[in-house]
């Protein structure tokens, strides 16, 4: 079946369902849709037995998640590995600390702040991705040009000490970073504690839904056909560079997405956000989960976040240590992700 | 008299071990104030035992790229907490406003500089030639017993947790520090960044909060002590200094991130002040680790010496490539050595002829600094260095523990306002003044050199310099709360220098 | 005339530093086709390797080639025991390095403390107007000459060289013909890592001897190799040091080193963006002689 023909025949009315329940995930069956509700309801009722610093670390471990979707998307579904997600994670942060920042009293200035960053992180994402893309450079050079851009940034930003990187009233900082970032406000409610782990969870919840709609409807499909086989695609009609690139788009608004959350939960970013170490990260989270499955990305995320702070905060030395040899473990012995391979398993010993 | 000895494990809060240990090779303890301590210190093991302990609570980086720095800082307020469990306390008290001058150990006479200043580094106040510009009692004990095991009868507990060179993992662990482990008192930080990141949670669940680093200064916040020097003590005397010595034309590299920038501004605006230019400046990013066009541009520009402001892994890397490259200009620092320990990690002579105005070097060869050294070693026999930071934090622990004990209790708020009441505290550097107005504190300055092999010698000294510049800008926390950090671009003097 | 010296000098360094980061990278990344995100690793244990040596009274010179066979003695155990399975899966390698560097990093910090006491840098400097010159950096300079030279060789015309072609271009034929693919691999593999652990030896005293040191050779070795491209990877990283390092050394020179750093990542940009085969593939043009290795 060509990828035009499965894309009439997914379904339209009630469409959301059947893309949810789409071949492009794992966790399809009824007993898994059970275990991902449970999941979610322990996540809504687990503040109730929660300090607020509990449930805000929670939501750190959850914020990560739309930009390890989004580069789940990217390479897991789509072939093209970025190693420089981290970069829209930062503008999108950047650009919503200096508009907030700058209107501390419109009740709008943090939501317009929201829309700028992902708009900020879109926009770049756009312009970097046409001149990958357009110059069809090899699959194996995107990581490392994505990289450069990374470092890019964080040495520029790195170098914005001064008071000439003041916009408006917001100070860039420089290596020591912005401080104050305002919190989204709605009314008198401000995003915090226990009101932004509701945020997260629920921004988690739609991006996770909503891509895995996208993979298994017509435009994640084209991008699997990509993957599979770029020169049928193009001959089938599809303009590859194009598909790619929003792709790309897509994952960088996600990235901003957390970027939003990440300021949202410090308050504050610097430079090093967008530094080697943190670059690499997002790409290890979603091999080690499996990165054809959204699903196992998101809980990969989760876990290996929580994993990170509980190792360091019990000032274990050997926290990357143990990470690296994680990483390798996965890698030798489940190619494929660990969650994935487990989940695999599970299922086949069900049937 | 009979003394205990620190034991290797200072997060071990129990005291009734502590006093089981054995005797003390320590003889040399002030009469008085010990058996004032002696009497005291009975009942309070007692008490120790069944109290919840006091937290400190300490991160810094163990591991990743800072851990070189962050190691000898976690020793050091081992140290400290083992010596406030044992019944020891640093000399020193409230002092009120009066500073240094009203109280400390000895009374500084302040050297006289000489107008030529070329062959003379110090002449006395007869005007006799000396290398000791100043009179220094400095036989007496600084360690002394403090009249309870512990503080305010309960033990001290050494919370500590590893940073992993990482801002947001620092986040994530102040916030637990405070809100689920709930400190006393939080004595973390060392690259400003780190400070930065956790100083919004700091304010917003008003936490004392202790920095303990050499720093590029002007943090003012109700809530943060920032015990380090900074650029008007360290800059301005080590400026003075290598312009008598060597001229007036100055070139400063310096890492391109805030410390190093604003540095860099502290030298340039003060250069007219002591007849002086700076004739270049050259700021390489932090990722930049091969320095031949640094060196070709300092050497086109035959500066007199030069200001080197480096930080970190890579750009330590200058200092053997400019000796192999022939660059033999006298140097002038404020963070190495003191901090990095360059002149011993690196092979002679590559910072031969480096001049640093430190508060703190292991070398300080007074005999209150080789007791604490002598300490130090003896519980950490195999570390490789102990800087200035290691020696601000320890002071630092030992100054929470005297003002919450005057304070009687360990709530935050007034623990910090009996801070406020002015301390004077006797460090291995020599008398430190704790400036209520703006939480930063005075400290004894000495001008360290590096000779050919790396030996270290002092060759002037500043018993006691302000930390001034907060004070002029009007900052008073004791009556003002604020939370901001001042650069010089909030200073109409350095704005006349850009 | 000294200043042209010195600019020349500049050039030499700048162009030798990539170069020198790169050495490695250019047989794992170049020929292999695995991107390796533990070259910087490789290096630092090399650096260990020739200092450990050094402070037990072995002479420079030989103690550099101590750390050389160490470090690929190093990489054949690692190529056996993990990188071999991740032939032809350039992103799964990519991921499995990076675990490797963790490791390497933390467990060198662990083992070793957080540093090595340095090695002094041999030679003395010459002076040429207000100017001088480090010897060793131009010894450094002569060196990577020789090297590249000696990789081209043994990769153009020694037997190991074709098999090591053949098999990296097309390993069924190959090992159709008869060769062994397997020993290929480990052999080129052992190659890479023993270069990466020769310049890192040799960059050693120019540096602090830490345990993450190799990060600072990441971005550089890799701007340099991709940029050079896969048409001819010995050729296209001299090319890509010298071009990138003709952008950087007049612009430090001129506005500092920032710029410089600046002006090398963008040029790396454009020249992508231009030729996406990198600078070999205008050599391509002329030779007609494509060697798709690293394809």
């Amino acid at each position: 079946m060509s990828v035009a023909a499965a894309s009439r025949a997914a379904p339209r009315g009630s469409g959301l369902a059947r893309l949810l329940n789409g071949p492009h995930d794992i966790g399809r069956t009824p007993g898994a849709w059970a275990v991902l509700a449970a999941g979610l309801a322990s996540f809504l009722v687990y503040p109730h037995w929660a300090t607020a610093f509990q449930a805000t670390n929670v939501a750190y471990y959850l914020l990560n998640i739309p930009m390890a979707l989004g580069l789940s998307l990217l390479w897991g579904y789509g072939g093209v590995l970025s190693f420089g997600q981290v970069a829209f994670f930062a503008v999108a942060g950047y650009v919503y600390g200096i508009v907030a920042g700058n209107l501390p009293d419109a009740p709008w200035g943090t939501w317009l702040g929201v829309v700028s960053g992902l708009g900020a992180s879109a926009a770049l994402a756009a312009v970097f991705g046409y001149f990958i893309f357009y110059a069809r450079v090899a699959a194996w050079i995107v990581p490392i040009l994505t990289l450069v851009l990374a470092l890019l940034l964080s040495t520029f930003l790195g170098l914005t000490a001064g008071s000439m990187w003041t916009v408006g009233q917001v100070p860039l900082g420089g290596y020591n970073g912005m401080t104050g970032i305002p919190a989204l406000q709605v009314g008198t409610l401000t995003f915090q504690d226990y009101a932004f782990y509701y945020l997260t969870v629920g921004v988690v919840v739609l991006c996770y839904i909503g891509l895995r709609a996208w993979v298994n409807a017509h435009r994640g499909q084209v991008l699997m056909a990509i993957r599979e086989d770029t020169l049928r695609t193009e001959l089938l009609g599809y303009d590859v560079r194009r598909e790619q690139l929003r792709a790309f788009v897509l994952a960088a608004t996600l990235a901003g997405v957390s970027g939003l959350l990440y300021v949202q939960w410090g308050n504050y970013i610097t430079p090093s956000v967008t530094g080697l170490q943190q670059a690499a990260l997002p790409v290890v989270w979603v091999a080690v989960g499996g990165r054809d499955s959204l699903l196992a990305v998101a809980i990969c995320t989760f876990l290996l976040n929580q994993l990170s702070y509980v190792l360091s905060s019990a000032g274990n030395q050997y926290a990357l240590v143990i990470i690296g040899a994680l990483l390798v473990a996965v890698m030798m012995f489940a190619p494929e992700g660990i969650v994935v391979t487990l989940a695999r398993r599970t299922w086949r010993r069900r049937r | 008299m009979d003394t205990p000895t620190p034991s290797k494990d200072a997060a071990a809060p129990d005291a009734a071990e502590a006093a089981a240990t054995g005797p003390r090779r320590r003889d040399v303890l002030v009469a008085g104030l010990a058996t004032a301590g002696a009497v005291l210190a009975r009942p309070a093991i007692v008490r120790a035992a069944s109290e919840t302990p006091v937290k400190v609570g300490f991160i810094e980086d163990e591991s990743g790229n800072l851990s070189i720095y962050g190691v000898q800082k976690l020793h050091a307020a081992q140290l400290a907490v083992q010596e406030i469990n044992d019944g020891y306390t640093l000399a020193g008290g409230p002092v009120g406003m009066g500073g240094l001058g009203s109280d400390g150990m000895y009374a500084p006479k302040a050297p006289l500089l000489t107008a030529s200043g070329s062959k003379l580094d110090v002449i006395d106040a007869g005007g006799t030639p000396s290398q000791k510009g100043i009179v220094v009692s400095d036989d007496q004990e600084i360690l002394v017993k403090s009249g309870e095991k512990g503080l305010l009868g309960r033990p001290v507990n050494l919370v500590s947790a590893d940073g992993q060179s990482n801002n947001t993992l620092w986040q994530q662990l102040a916030r637990r520090m405070i809100q689920q482990d709930q400190v006393d008192v939080l004595v973390a930080g060392f690259a400003s960044a780190e400070r930065e990141a956790i100083r919004p949670i700091v304010d917003q669940r008003k936490q004392l909060y202790f920095y303990t680093n050499q720093y590029e200064g002007g943090v003012a916040d109700s809530h943060t002590f920032c015990t380090g020097a900074v650029c008007e003590q360290q800059v301005i005397p080590v400026m003075q200094y290598m312009v008598e010595k060597f001229g007036p034309k100055i070139f400063t590299i310096a890492a391109n991130y805030n410390f190093g920038q604003l540095t860099a501004s502290w030298v340039r605006s003060f250069a007219p002040v002591l007849k002086a230019k700076v004739i270049g400046e050259e700021f390489p990013p932090l990722e930049v680790s091969e320095f031949s066009s640094v060196i070709a541009r300092v050497q086109q520009a035959k500066p007199d010496w030069v200001m080197t402001l480096l930080v970190g892994q890579n750009q330590s890397n200058y200092y053997p490539q400019a000796a192999a490259a022939g660059l033999h200009l006298p140097m002038a620092s404020t963070i190495n050595m003191a901090q990095g320990y360059e002149h011993k990690r690196f092979k002679p002579p590559s910072l031969a002829n480096m001049h640093n105005a430190v508060n703190y070097m292991q070398e300080i060869p007074t005999k209150r600094n080789q007791d604490f050294v002598q300490r130090f070693y003896k519980m950490f026999p195999n570390d490789p260095y102990l800087g200035q930071m290691a020696q601000n934090t320890y002071f630092s622990i030992h100054l929470y523990a005297k003002a919450a004990r005057l304070a009687g209790t360990t709530d935050q708020e007034k623990v910090r306002r009996t801070l406020e009441a002015g301390w004077t505290i006797e460090a291995p550097e020599g008398s430190v003044f704790l400036e209520p107005a703006t939480h930063h504190a005075t400290h004894y300055i000495r001008l360290a050199v590096a000779n050919a092999k790396h030996e270290i010698s002092f060759v002037r000294e500043w018993p006691s310099i302000e930390p001034w510049w907060l004070q002029r800008l009007g900052v008073n926390l004791a009556r003002t709360p604020e939370k901001k950090q001042y650069t010089p671009d909030d200073d109409p003097f350095f704005k006349m220098f850009k | 005339m000294p200043e042209a010296v010195s600019l020349l000098y500049q050039f030499g360094t700048n162009a030798a530093f990539l170069l020198l980061s790169a050495l490695g990278l250019i047989v794992i990344l170049g020929m292999m086709n695995i991107i390796n995100l533990a070259h910087g690793e490789f290096m630092m244990l090399g650096a260990y390797a020739a200092t450990a040596s050094v402070q037990r009274g072995v002479p420079f010179p030989l103690a550099v080639l101590i750390a050389a066979v160490a470090v690929g003695l190093f990489g054949v155990v690692i190529e056996r025991l993990i990188v071999r399975r991740f032939y032809g899966r350039e992103l799964g390698a990519l991921v499995v390095t990076w675990g490797i560097s963790l490791i390497l990093g933390q467990g060198a910090l662990l083992l070793f403390g957080p540093f090595m006491p340095p090695i002094a840098i041999p030679g003395g400097a010459v002076a040429l107007g207000d100017y001088s010159f480090s010897v060793y950096w131009l010894f450094l300079i002569v060196l990577c000459g020789v090297l590249l030279a000696a990789l081209a060789f043994v990769y153009r015309a020694t037997r190991f060289g074709l098999q090591a072609r053949a098999a990296m271009q097309n390993a069924r034929m190959a090992r159709a013909l008869g060769i062994r693919v397997d020993r290929i691999y480990m052999a080129t593999f052992a190659l890479g890592a023993a270069l990466a652990g020769l310049s890192g030896a040799l960059l050693a005293p120019t540096t602090s001897i830490a345990p993450f040191m190799g990060q600072q050779f990441v971005a550089p070795a890799f701007i340099t190799v991709v940029v050079g491209g896969g048409a001819s990877v010995i050729g296209g990283a001299l090319g890509s040091s010298g071009l990138l390092s003709l952008v950087q050394t007049p612009v430090a020179f001129l506005f500092g080193t920032f710029s410089g750093t600046l002006a090398l990542l963008l040029t790396a940009l454009v020249v992508i963006r231009l030729l996406p085969g990198g600078v070999s593939s205008i050599g391509r043009y002329f030779t007609r002689r494509s060697l798709a290795a690293a394809r």
